[in-house]
């Protein structure tokens, strides 16, 4: 499972490791029934402590994207809907409109020119 | 994929991996899997071993049945250092060289029809030898048998000849070589630099990526040797009679037990740092690959028949290493200097991706 960290993003870690999922998911690296990486696996990887992938990994569990089954680990139960994919994706381009300078208004410009 | 998000360089530029890429080559993936041995190839091996497998089961069956007004019942089946020490009747007598080669009969057409070891020039080397040099242990165990009680009396005047065992195993093994080199078929494309996938790093951002490979066969059986480990050692302990030969098999169970349980569930990781790959429930023992000595990587499918097995497989000096957890995708990465690590992992593509992208950065700064 790719997941990508922004150093630079302000929302709370979990929050950020969340939604690296949830696109890992969206895109379909990891179809329903897939078995997630072990948290402690993901923490390692990233660097950062277990809890915070557990907390991730419980919202997801919350919003319907992954289910918990004792002994089989975590494993995907449905892909994120159109809207949530595309919340996730325009979050990113804010964060990365904000790393140039642009307000969510000029992106919403930006937007309308293009469509 | 309709919705990327923008500017996002976190799918690998690999081959259709995307979204619906991913689903419709569904859960076995696409990584790098140029059929060597083509359909034909393949049909041709499953025709062939049917139709072989197939005479050598009737030679099995029928060789006897022509000779039974010739050979005594039972049948003379065991022979130790002082001659012939153990007997069978004549159905059981044939039952052995049957199953033996009917169950090699059925796993050489199983893994033809549906695995992948015909894919690469190692694999089809080892299944035609292992077809060929197969059926000739059988053929020679049951002939052999057969050439000993032929017109004997009784089954304790039947001798075996001291050469019919060396000659059946030497007979067996040519054959297995000879058979091998004939059906290794063309050599392997070699795997090029360019063949490597590869993504987008961006500043700012840390992109990780973790993956496993587990074998479930492998893990029941660590759990039923750790069984039989414990549960006879208990008895040992609590003063049942056993002789020091129960011992001597034991006691090699619980280690045995632990290394198989370490190469059924293998974990890897892929950072900034390089590649890490961790062995067992508890992802240890590991070992590094730092990013500065990887050349490239590929993700490749590979199967136990080419690398030797499965487990951690390697001849020292090669620097080639294996860690082969099931037959499938793997991770194969070159290293700087030289020599290959194969380590099966699901979603291998993106790992080598990033792999890429790492090493081309450390080969940058």
């Amino acid at each position: 499972m790719l997941l990508t960290l922004d150093l630079n993003d302000p929302r709370p870690l979990h929050d950020q490791v969340a939604g690296s999922i949830r696109r890992a998911i969206a895109e379909g690296s990891y179809a329903p029934g897939d078995r997630l990486p072990p948290a402690r696996d993901l923490a390692g990887a990233l660097g950062i402590n277990v809890n915070t992938v557990l907390r991730a990994l419980r919202e997801l569990r919350d919003e319907g994207l992954l289910e918990f089954r004792r002994g089989r680990g975590v494993s995907v139960l449905s892909r994120p809907d159109a809207r949530a994919a595309l919340q996730e994706a325009a979050r990113e381009l804010l964060a990365e409109a904000d790393r140039y300078g642009y307000g969510p208004e000029e992106v919403i410009h930006i937007i309308r020119e293009l469509s | 994929m309709t919705f990327r998000n923008p500017g996002t360089g976190d799918v690998p530029a690999g081959a259709g991996r995307t979204g619906s890429g991913r689903a419709a080559a569904g859960r076995t993936g696409s990584a790098s899997g140029r059929p060597g041995g083509s359909g034909r190839d393949r049909r041709t091996a499953v025709t062939v071993a049917a139709v072989w497998g197939a005479l050598v089961c009737a030679a099995l069956v029928a060789g006897p049945l022509a000779l039974r007004d010739r050979l005594p019942d039972p049948l003379a089946t065991h022979w130790g250092s002082n001659g012939v020490d153990g007997s069978m009747s004549f159905a059981a007598g044939l039952a052995p060289s049957l199953v033996l080669w009917g169950v090699a009969w059925v796993f050489l057409l199983v893994s033809a029809a549906h695995g992948e070891v015909l894919n690469r020039r190692g694999g089809r080397a080892g299944w035609w030898g292992f077809l060929a040099g197969g059926s000739v242990f059988a053929l020679g165990v049951s002939g052999s048998i057969l050439l000993a009680n032929l017109d004997a009396a009784d089954w304790r005047q039947a001798a075996m000849p001291g050469w019919a065992i060396p000659a059946v195993l030497v007979a067996a093994l040519s054959t297995g070589v000879l058979a091998g080199y004939l059906g290794r078929g063309e050599p392997d494309r070699p795997v090029e630099p360019g063949d490597a996938p590869t993504m987008r790093l961006r500043p700012g951002r840390r992109a990780v990526w973790a993956g496993r490979a587990a074998n479930r066969w492998m893990s029941w059986l660590s759990a039923a040797m750790l069984l039989a480990g414990v549960v006879s050692g208990t008895f040992l302990l609590l003063g049942a009679p056993a002789g020091e030969a129960v011992w001597a098999v034991l006691l090699p169970l619980l280690p045995l037990a632990a290394i198989v349980s370490l190469v059924s569930d293998v974990r890897v990781r892929v950072g900034p740092d390089g590649l890490r790959v961790g062995f067992g429930p508890f992802s240890w023992p590991a070992f590094r690959v730092p990013t500065e000595k990887i050349a490239w990587a590929t993700a490749e499918r590979r199967s136990p028949a080419e690398v030797g097995g499965w487990g951690l497989r390697g001849l020292p000096g090669t620097g080639r290493l294996a860690v082969m957890v099931r037959g499938g995708e793997c991770l194969v990465v070159r290293r700087a200097g030289g020599g290959d690590l194969i380590v099966s992992v699901d979603d291998a593509e993106r790992a080598a991706a990033l792999l890429n992208a790492y090493a081309a950065e450390a080969a940058a700064a």
